[in-house]
C-alpha cells in the first residue's frame, strides 16, 4: 500500500491532495471542502476540520484570529429515514 | 481463540462470556458489556471496512462515536457504530464496503494512483469513460446496503417541552444535571452513548432520567427545536422534538486525526477513546502499543496506557496491515507494536452550539464555543449555555466544576 497521510479518512483526502488543491489557488476552508470532498463523509467533518485548519494556519493561509470552520448543518449525529418519517406522521401532535 | 492470542488482559471479576458472529461464519468469544469495537479489537479483528476512494482497509479509530469508520452491519442493520454498541448473546456483525476478505482486488486503485486522485479531472473525458467510472464508483463506495428487513415496529415521535435540555452526560453534563434537578427544574437529559459507557466513565451511578443512545442531530432555530433520535439496539427508534426554554450544551471534545503517514491503517486508534473502552471493560493491553502525540496531554495518556509516547515530528510512518510497527526518522529506529494510539489534543464538539447560533473561535487544537461570563453562548427562541470541554478542552475535573457553575447560572435565570 502506498504511503499516504490522511486528513479526512471518510472521503480519503490526503495531505498531498489538499496541497494539490491549495496549489490550484483554493485557500479557504469552504473551497477546500468543495473541491476535495473533505468533511462530507459519515462523520461530517468532526475528524478532519482541526487537521485542515492547523495545516492552513501553519502554511500562513488562515488567520487563527478569524478562521472559521465549515458550516455545521444537521444531521450532526446519524439519524434513520424511518425516524425522520415518524416526525411527519399526522398524529405526531405538533401539527408538522 | 486461546487467551494468549488476545489483545487484552482482563482484570476484576470475570463477566459473563458471550459470542459474536463476525462476517457470517467466524465465532468470536467476547464479554457481556464490551462494545463491539473492543470485542473485535481483543480478538485481533481490526479491519471492518474498505475506504471510499482508494479502497484501503479501515477500522475503528476514535472509539467514542465520532469518526465514522467503525460503521458495520449489526443484526441486519447497516451503518451501526461498533464503538457505541454493546455485545449481546447472538449478535451478528458484518463488515461493510468490501468485496472479499483479505486481498481485495479493488485495492488496485490505491496501488495505481500513487500520486493521488483529483476526481475533477480523473476519467472525466470522454463521456463514456466517465459514465463507466461513475457506475463502478457508485457500486464500490457508499455506505452499506439496505437493512435485511422492515423494522418490527415503526419509529415513534415524542414532543417534549422542558425548562432545560442538557446535551451530554460527560463530566460537565452530569454536574449540570445534578444542580438543575436539585433546584427542581424540569430537565430532559440526553447522551448518544449507552448507559454502561457513561457509568464506566463516571465511575458512579447515573440518574435513571438520562435518555441514553439519544443523539441530538440538529438544531432548528426558527422552529425553536432540538431534534434527537433515541436508537436503542433492538428497540423501535424514537424521534424526539425537544422545545426547551434553556439548553446546556455539554457535548465535550472530540479526538481529531493526526496527519502522520499511514494514519488510516487498521490498528490506529485514538488514545483517549481506547483508554475509556479499556476502563469500561476493566481491561489492559496485552499487546505492544505506542502513543503518538506531544505535550503533557499525550504523556498522561501514554502513562495511563503503560506505553511510550512518540512525538509526531519523529514519526516517519506507521507500518503494516494491520499495524505492526512505527518507524522513526533520523535513525531513531522502529517500535514494534500492534496498536498505535494517536493523542491529539481533543477538539471541542462545537457543531450543535454553532447551529444554535453560538460563535466559535480557533483555539489550539480546535474551535471552541464562545460564551459570556455566566456561560451563555446564544439567545434566540431558547437560551443556550455552554459548559465544559466544548468551550475549550479542560479535562474532566475542571469540566465538572464548570458544569456546576453554568447550571447554577441557568437556575438563577429561571427564577
Amino acid at each position: 500500500m502506498p504511503r499516504r497521510s490522511f486528513v479526512c479518512r471518510c472521503e480519503d483526502v490526503t495531505l498531498s491532495e489538499v496541497d494539490h488543491a491549495i496549489a490550484l489557488g483554493l485557500h479557504e476552508v469552504e473551497e477546500l471542502k468543495r473541491y476535495t470532498g473533505l468533511g462530507t463523509g459519515p462523520c461530517q467533518g468532526k475528524e478532519c476540520i482541526s487537521a485542515l485548519v492547523k495545516l492552513l494556519i501553519d502554511k500562513g493561509l488562515a488567520d487563527p484570529e478569524t478562521v472559521q470552520p465549515f458550516t455545521a448543518r444537521p444531521p450532526t449525529e446519524p439519524v434513520t429515514l424511518g425516524a425522520l418519517a415518524a416526525g411527519l406522521a399526522p398524529d405526531a401532535g405538533d401539527g408538522s | 481463540m486461546s487467551d494468549t492470542d488476545r489483545a487484552l488482559s482482563r482484570r476484576g471479576p470475570a463477566r459473563c462470556a458471550t459470542a459474536l458472529r463476525w462476517d457470517r461464519d467466524q465465532l468470536v468469544t467476547a464479554r457481556e458489556g464490551d462494545t463491539v469495537s473492543l470485542a473485535l479489537l481483543d480478538a485481533g479483528i481490526l479491519e471492518t471496512s474498505r475506504s471510499a476512494k482508494y479502497r484501503r482497509p479501515r477500522g475503528a479509530y476514535c472509539l467514542r462515536g465520532d469518526c465514522g469508520t467503525c460503521l458495520v452491519r449489526i443484526n441486519g442493520l447497516p451503518n451501526r457504530r461498533a464503538c457505541l454498541t454493546a455485545v449481546h448473546e447472538g449478535i451478528r456483525i458484518r463488515p461493510q464496503n468490501r468485496l472479499v476478505a483479505g486481498a481485495d482486488p479493488s485495492a488496485l486503485v490505491d496501488t495505481m494512483l500513487r500520486g493521488g486522485m483529483d476526481h475533477h479531472h480523473f476519467m472525466v473525458r470522454p463521456r463514456v469513460v466517465n459514465q463507466l467510472m461513475q457506475g463502478v464508483a457508485r457500486n464500490l463506495t457508499g455506505l452499506g446496503t439496505l437493512p435485511d428487513r422492515m423494522p418490527d415496529a415503526p419509529a415513534q415521535h415524542r414532543v417534549l417541552e422542558p425548562d432545560v435540555l442538557i446535551v451530554g452526560a460527560g463530566s460537565a453534563g452530569r454536574a449540570a444535571h445534578a444542580v438543575l434537578t436539585d433546584g427542581g427544574c424540569d430537565v430532559v437529559w440526553v447522551d448518544r452513548r449507552d448507559r454502561d459507557g457513561i457509568v464506566a466513565e463516571a465511575n458512579a451511578a447515573v440518574s435513571d432520567a438520562l435518555l441514553d443512545h439519544t443523539g441530538v442531530f440538529g438544531v432548528y432555530v426558527a422552529e425553536g427545536l432540538w431534534a434527537a433520535m433515541r436508537d436503542t439496539p433492538g428497540q423501535p427508534a424514537v424521534l424526539y422534538s425537544i422545545k426547551p426554554r434553556h439548553v446546556v450544551v455539554a457535548t465535550g471534545a472530540r479526538d481529531p486525526i493526526l496527519a502522520v503517514p499511514n494514519n488510516d491503517r487498521p490498528g490506529v486508534v485514538a488514545a483517549r477513546g481506547l483508554l475509556q473502552q479499556l476502563r469500561r471493560s476493566d481491561a489492559t493491553l496485552a499487546v505492544p502499543a505506542v502513543v503518538i502525540g506531544e505535550g503533557a496531554y499525550a504523556t498522561a495518556l501514554a502513562d495511563a496506557l503503560g506505553v511510550e509516547a512518540l512525538p509526531p515530528a519523529d514519526v516517519d510512518r506507521i507500518e503494516g496491515n494491520p499495524v505492526d510497527a512505527v518507524s522513526l526518522r533520523d535513525g531513531k529506529g522502529k517500535r514494534e507494536c500492534q496498536l498505535v494510539a494517536l493523542a491529539p489534543l481533543p477538539a471541542p464538539a462545537y457543531e450543535l452550539a454553532r447551529q444554535a447560533g453560538a460563535a466559535v473561535r480557533w483555539h489550539g487544537g480546535g474551535f471552541s464555543v464562545q460564551r459570556d461570563q455566566r456561560g451563555r453562548c446564544a439567545t434566540t427562541a431558547f437560551t443556550v449555555w455552554a459548559a465544559g470541554d466544548v468551550t475549550g478542552y479542560m479535562g474532566p475535573q475542571s469540566a465538572a466544576d464548570d458544569g456546576e457553575r453554568v447550571a447554577a447560572a441557568v437556575l438563577h435565570s429561571l427564577r
